[in-house]
This record gives C-alpha cells, structure tokens and sequence, in this order.
C-alpha cells in the first residue's frame, strides 16, 4: 500500500481489452507509472503488465475496462485487496442485471471503494491509443476523483469534463451503446440518413423518459455521455456496437456477429431487460422494443413497418 | 409583558445547585456536558465566525464577512418583523443598525458584528444537561403516561417499586443492543430513525433508556419548546433547539457546527434524517441529511487532528400501530404533497386530550410502538463489527480513516464529505426498509385499499379518497386476503427485506382485522373501516392510504389475486416510489 500512501501512486488499468491498453496508454503518456492487470500480458511501452490485484492495490486511482457482465466478478475479486483510498472508475457501457443497476452501485456493493466514477462520452479506444484529439466526461459525486481522472488522461488532446450525476453518465453510455447497435444494423439495412436521424431521435427521447426511472437525469443525456457520443457514432467511429449491428443486418447470427465485432457486446442482454423495465413501470420504449425483435430473430422491414405504423403524437 | 408562561417557554427553569455536579467515570458522556457547555459554544463561534474569513490572520476576507453580515442581518429584520413579538422588541434594532452600518464597518468591526450574531445563535441553540432533571424523567415520564392511560393504577404506578409496566408492554425494543452497548463505549453513536410523531424523541429516548444505552442529544424545533413542562425536560434533557423560522443561513452553520463539535467531542447523537415527520407514512426515501452531514465531518476531523474516535450510525426505525397525529399528517401531505406547512403547531400533538385517547387506545395492547435498531454502520456505509470495525464486503476489517485520505493522510474536505452523507442517505432508505416492523394496521388498510383502487379504475388518488363507505369488502374474502398477503410478508421477511410484528405474524387473519380495526376505531376522529358482520367496508380511504402507505414499496409483490394486479401496480408508484 505504500504507493497510495505517498503522493504519486500509480494508475491501474483492469481489463487488457481496446479501451483498457487505449487508457494504459494515454497514462503512460502522461509520465505516470502504470499497471497493467489482464490475464495476458500487453507489452505495451511504460506499461507494467500485472496479473495480481495486490499490486494494482499499490495504484490511487484504478480504471475498470472489462465488459459490464464480468464487472461483478472482477470487481469483488480486486475489492478484496482494496480500501476506502481507492478511486474507481469504469468505462462499461452496461447496466448489470435485470434491475439495471449502474455498474457505480454494484462497485459500492462488492468493493470496500466509495470514490467511484464512470468515463463515458465519445472517446473511443483508437483516439486513447494515438493521442488524437478527442474528449470525455467523468461522472462522480467526489471531485477528488475528477482531478485524479484529469491528471492521468487529460491533455491537449484529450478533454475531460465532469458531472455530478453519475448514474446519468452510466445510463446515457448505456442507451447510446443500444441505439448504436441500431445505427449498424441500419446502414447495412439500408436506411438513409433520414430514417437513422428519425431512429436515434426518437431514441433518445425514449432514453430521457427512461432516465429518471434509472434513477438519471435526462438533462445529461444532452451532455458528452449522450447525444456527444452518438454524435460520434454518427460521425462513423466504427465502435464494436455498430459493427454487430452491421454483421445482425448482414445476417450473421447472434454469437457470429459478436465474434466479428471482436468485442463483448453488451447491448445485447440489455435491450431485453430495458425493454421490460419500461413495461413494467407502463413507459413507452417503442425503439427498444424493435431492437429487441429484431435481435430475437423478427425480419428488419417487418419491425420497422411495425415502428413506422405507430401513432406519431407532439414532438 | 410576558406572561409567565411565556417567560418559562423562552427562558427554561432550571433547577438550582449548589455545588456543580461532578460525573462519576461510568456516568454517559451527556452528564459531562454542563462542564463543557462553554468551551463548545466557543469552538462553534470561532469555526463559524472563521470559516466566513472572520478568524484574522492570513484567512482574513472582509468581503465574506460583509456577504455573511448582509444576508444575516436582511433575513433576520424580515422574520423579526413578521414575528412581532418580544424577541423582535429586543433583536429588530440591533439587525436594522446594523443594516445601515455594513457598508461603512471597518474589517474589525465585521469581525466584531459577526461574532455578536455567531454567539446569541450558538447559546440559544446549545443545550442543557441536568442530571437530576434526567433521572425525574427516568421515573416519572413511564408512570405518569401509565396513570393517562389507566387512571385507575395511578396510585399504585406512583409507588417508587410500581412504575412502567404498561408503557413497557406497549413498547417493544428489538435489534442488537448488546453491539450498541459495545460500541458506544468506543465510539459515538449517531442514531438515525424515521420519523413519524412528535412522540419520537419521547419514546427512542424511553427506549434507549430501557434498553440500557446512553442518553442522548438532539435538536428539537422551537415549537416543542412552547409548552413549558415539555420544554423544562427539552432543555434539561440536552436537547438543543432549532428555529426553524430563521433563514439566516449562518444559523444553519451555527446549528451543523454544533452538531458536528459534539459529535467529536463523543456525545451520542440523534437526528431525524427525514427531517421532518413522514406526513404520508411512506417509508423515507427523500432524505435532507444536513445534520447527518456533520457526522461524517466529525468523523473526518477527528481523524485530521489525531483522534481515533470512530462514528457509528445505527438506522432504527420507529413503527407504530396507531399514529398520534395520523390524521393531521395525511391531510397536509395530501393538501400540498407535505410542504403545506414544514411547522405544524396545531395538531394532536399540542393537544392534551389527544394524549389521553390516544394512549388509552393503546392500554392492553402489547407492541403498538415497536422500535428496530438495525445493524450499525460506519459513516462510509459499511457494517461495523462488535469491535467497532469497520467490515468490507467479503468480511475483511478495513480502516474507516482511509475513507477521508487523500495523498496519504487524513484532510477535510467539505465536498467529499457531502458526498459521502449523500451515499450514506441511499444506504440509510435501503436499511429503513429492510429494518421496517410491518403490523395489523398496515396489512389490513392496504388490503382495503387495493380493493378500493382496484374497483375504481381510472380514478385519480383525490377522487377515491372522496368514495368515502362505498366499498365493501365481504368478511370472508378480506380474511382470505388478509391471510394470503401476511404470508407473502412471512415470505419477505425470510428474505431479509423487512420484519413482522409478533402479532401479526402469530394472529389469525381474523384476530389481525379485529385488531386493526380496534386500535383505529375509537382513537381516529373518523372511523376508517367499518365493520358490518358479513362485510367491512372502506370507511375513510384517506386513513387507509395513510396505514397502508408504509408497504408502498412491496406493492407489487404482495397481490396473490390476479385481478388485484393493476391495483397493486398503481400502489407501487405512490410518492414516486421506484
């Protein structure tokens, strides 16, 4: 624990996938000693690979960059070598189980660490890997783990803004994550950009009905996390989301699909859950719906027929 | 002039001594506060007056010092010229003056003004502590409720062998208090309870007292200080006051620094985290937490200047079968949602002949004021141990002062800490609902009342409450209800997610309905079920709502008959209850 116990501790990186080298990297650049955990090593440059959560324990702040389902399971582990030192912030773009519980809570549940925070927003791993300018938002209730997030990432290239409503930041990555899905299976569907804007629209204003029952603030849907990052979608940043949704359209199965977007998808499980939650509390969530359908195997011009079919009220 | 009611609610008799008391090493920490009381407004008049750049030396800032001074002396001319009364005689000149003066003060006089303020807000705030007055109360209080609840076993009650025995039937206390008794000998306790009677205080005071624990101290709203014999033990009893009329936000400093001091100094504390009483009987889920706050900053402070003390929460819950003012409560909650009137000064609370009829409803029965002290925690939401440790997830015992570390020593931080009472305040509504005594009352309205919702669809919360005797229930299929949701309640009470009374757990579906229908009938101004032998009907739905509100949060999964179903769904969003 001595790392911790003076003024310039390492940062930890948990999870070896894109995102995880992307900010292993970033730090690195930054002049900080990093730690690396992943079940292979990375040999990445100024980055010590580690298999042991002990020594991630010697970092201030850790980031968390392993796919929402395994959160639980890699967190409580590490958790058993950490304390109320530790700042924790997670980059997944999930909601763990059907109750849809941020990925902040379910750290404050299996790990001793209350300064936690979720990095979401339209950084992706390629502009963390080379350093091209891009930028983010930090969602957390401790400014302390803000400043720690800065200090380790932000640069010319990087902007980093911050948030108090950090369940708003996890939701919104969420959702976006979701109708990212739709952009890819779209495209290749052949909707034109009219029908992706109605989609993505509408989408989120499903999402900003859907916030507050998530217990977010639909207002930071229109910050970074939200309409920032789908913006970045858009723009054709190729995220893993919308490569699945390309491959679903080309039709891929289900598992070929994630195997060729070379990622963990997570929108997958969570359009189902999102979809009875909102119908459980009589929400109207029309778009996840479709995307539900379409993943369980609904033809793509029979439900968006059926989207299109519905009444359209005030805006 | 002031009548001498007045002066006694204003200025608290105190008894007089004649040589100071002096504690003994077992006595509780609160019987130490009489030999502190001056050291600690002090210290809460210099942390205040130097927190608003009033300190001099290098943290001097005239500029804050006028900003605090303005917004003082502006809220203060305009409460004391609504209040009108004889503090206003006395305090409107002073604010007025000082009005004109601010622009023109030299930093030394800002300094001066402020520390004037600072020092009336802090001793009328702190309290009083007499340990005579402590030990009356000990004795009296439990007989004297006796002797109002059966006048005729006054004379016995008053026999110094006598006292007790009902109030003690009527109050059951349950949670670990061995844990309590343990911790409160190496650490502060911060009980933090709902909040549903004036009687609160009165009770978790009686209860902790019963239950072998320390006194302790607590903030009460000037309006309880009205009546003199209540005020007389307030104030002797260390309860420190909070004027709620003042928006002066230095007085809020003043009161949290007061809190926070105390707590580092070791005196056991309670706050209502609520706020204020739960006008609807839901469950708290929206908690204020500003005094709570200076727990957490207690804790961190303490650790800053090398002091070791741990700070331990204990959420309890306070459930009563029948609430005293039920029926003011539900009525302002349903006028304004509960912001009608944040000071209610009217209702049965300030009324004698309420007292009587409410505790004589309640002679012979056992357990209508149930108290849960639920498992303590560290001011970062972990479970304590009985040693005090804090324990991680995964049973390891970590240190609580790593919590406000930041490049590897303690520091006070005022947003950090913000953010752990609001963390804490999400923990705290887990625990109250898991630490919940569910009883007949409760069961049996929110039974009615899913009837009534579920045979009035599409109406809304008002327009039901006016459908006042329409429903009917039939006997059999209220019992069979009755049954059929206590047994789901059995179920989630297995699971750990909140408990069951006694009674209710051991009555017949039948002995339940009587029960409920018993405590409410008689007490309440309007009936609220009506028993017509083959059916009850749903008297006064806004009792109802009210009893059944405590379950609101179990709706949806205490309905077993399908087309109860949609009902128990609207239930469920009562109060915006996810």
């Amino acid at each position: 624990m001595s790392g911790v116990s003076e003024g310039r501790a390492p940062v930890a990186v948990v999870g070896g996938g894109g995102f995880g080298q992307g900010i292993a990297r970033a730090a690195a650049r930054q002049g900080l000693e990093v730690l690396l955990w992943s079940r292979s090593p990375r040999n990445l440059e100024g980055v010590k690979d580690t298999t042991s959560f002990v020594e991630v324990a010697r970092a201030g702040l850790i980031f968390l960059a392993v796919p929402s389902p395994f959160v639980e399971a890699v967190a409580g582990e590490m958790g058993q070598q950490l304390d109320g030192r530790h700042y924790l912030v997670h980059v997944s773009r999930g909601l763990v189980g059907d109750a849809l519980e941020p990925i902040s809570l379910a750290l404050r549940r299996v790990t001793p660490c209350r300064r936690v925070g979720a990095l979401g927003g339209p950084l992706v791993a390629e502009a963390l890997r080379d350093g091209t300018p891009s930028g983010a938002v930090v969602g957390t209730h401790f400014p302390e783990v803000a400043d720690a997030v800065r200090a380790a990432l932000g640069s010319e290239a990087l902007r980093l803004y911050d948030t108090m409503d950090l369940v708003g930041v996890e939701v919104a990555s969420a959702m976006v994550g979701l109708l990212a899905l739709g952009v890819g299976y779209g495209r290749a569907a052949g909707a034109g950009p009219a029908a992706l804007a109605l989609v993505l629209t509408r989408g989120m204003a499903e999402a900003a009905r859907l916030a507050p029952s998530l217990g977010a603030d639909p207002q930071t849907l229109s910050g970074l996390a939200g309409h920032g990052d789908l913006l970045a979608v858009m723009a054709g940043d190729e995220r893993p989301e919308v490569r699945l949704g390309r491959a679903l359209a080309e039709g891929r199965s289900l598992d070929e699909a994630a195997r060729e977007a070379g990622a963990h998808i997570e929108g997958v499980k969570l359009a189902s859950r999102l979809a009875a939650h909102a119908e459980r509390l009589g929400l109207e969530a029309p778009i996840c719906r479709t995307i539900v359908d379409v993943l369980e195997g609904t033809p793509a011009q029979d439900a968006i027929r059926a989207l299109m079919a519905r009444d359209a009220g005030t805006e | 002039m002031k009548s001498p009611f007045e002066l006694l609610s204003e200025y608290p008799l105190r008894l007089p001594r004649l040589r100071p008391y002096v504690p003994s090493p077992d006595d509780p920490a609160i019987f130490w506060f009489n030999s502190e009381r001056k050291d600690i407004v002090r210290e809460v008049v210099d942390r205040v007056v130097r927190g608003h750049g009033g300190g001099g030396g290098p943290g001097a800032d005239g500029r804050r010092l006028e900003l605090m001074l303005n917004d003082t002396a502006l809220n203060e001319v305009r409460r004391l010229e609504r209040q009108r009364d004889s503090e206003a005689k006395e305090q409107l000149p002073f604010y007025r003056s000082l009005t004109r003066r601010i622009a023109r003060m030299s930093d030394g006089e800002k300094r001066e003004a402020a520390r004037t303020i600072v020092q009336r807000y802090a001793r009328d705030v702190a309290g009083n502590f007499d340990p005579r007055v402590y030990n009356l109360a000990k004795h009296a209080v439990p007989r004297l409720l006796t002797g109002v609840m059966r006048p005729s076993s006054l004379p016995e009650e008053l026999l110094p062998t006598g006292g007790g025995s009902i109030m003690e039937r009527l109050l059951r206390i349950e949670g670990d208090l061995e844990r309590l008794s343990a911790l409160q000998r190496i650490g502060t306790l911060v009980y933090v309870p709902t909040h549903s009677s004036n009687l609160d205080s009165i009770v978790l005071g009686r209860a902790l007292e019963v239950a072998g624990l320390s006194p302790v101290i607590y903030g009460a709203g000037k309006n309880l200080f009205t009546n003199p014999i209540i005020s007389f033990f307030m104030h002797n009893l260390g309860a420190y006051r909070v004027d709620r009329r003042i928006s002066a936000r230095v007085y809020k400093e003043v009161l949290k620094t007061y809190s926070q001091v105390m707590i580092e100094r070791g005196y056991h504390s309670l706050f209502f985290p609520g706020g204020t009483r739960s006008r609807s009987n839901l469950i708290e889920s929206h908690l204020k937490l500003g005094l709570a706050g200076s727990a957490v900053r207690a804790f961190a402070n303490n650790r800053v200047h090398g002091v070791d003390r741990n700070v331990f929460f204990v959420p309890t819950t306070i459930n009563y079968e029948l609430v005293l003012e039920g029926e003011t409560l539900v009525e302002d909650w349903l006028k304004e949602e509960g912001r009608a009137r944040y000071i209610i000064e009217d209702d049965e609370f300030s009324q004698l002949d309420r007292w009587i009829a409410f505790f004589r409803k309640l002679v012979g029965l056992e357990a209508a004021c149930i108290i849960r002290f639920g498992a303590p925690l560290d001011p970062f939401g972990n479970p304590v141990d009985q040693a005090g440790r804090s324990v991680a997830p995964g049973g390891r015992t970590i240190d609580p002062g790593t919590y406000v570390m930041k490049g590897g020593r303690p520091v006070n931080d005022a947003a950090r800490d913000a953010a752990y009472t609001r963390e804490l305040g999400e923990v705290l509504v887990e625990r109250y609902r898991r630490e919940t005594v569910v009883m007949a009352t409760a069961v049996v309205a929110h039974v009615l009342y899913r009837h009534l919702v579920a045979e009035t669809p599409g109406l809304d919360v008002f327009a039901r409450l006016r459908l006042r005797g329409e429903v009917a229930v039939p006997r059999e299929a209220l019992l069979a209800e009755v049954g059929a949701t206590r047994e789901r309640l059995v179920e989630l009470e297995r699971e750990g997610r909140l408990h069951l009374s006694e009674g209710l757990r051991r009555a017949s579906p039948a002995e339940v309905v009587e029960r409920a229908l018993a405590v409410w009938n008689g007490y309440h101004a309007r009936i609220a079920a009506r028993d017509l032998g083959d059916r009850i009907t749903a008297e006064d739905p806004t009792l109802l709502l009210y009893y059944q509100n405590r379950l609101v949060p179990f709706a949806t999964e205490l309905v077993t008959d399908a087309a109860h179903a949609e009902a128990a769904r609207e239930i469920h969003t009562i109060g915006a209850v996810r």
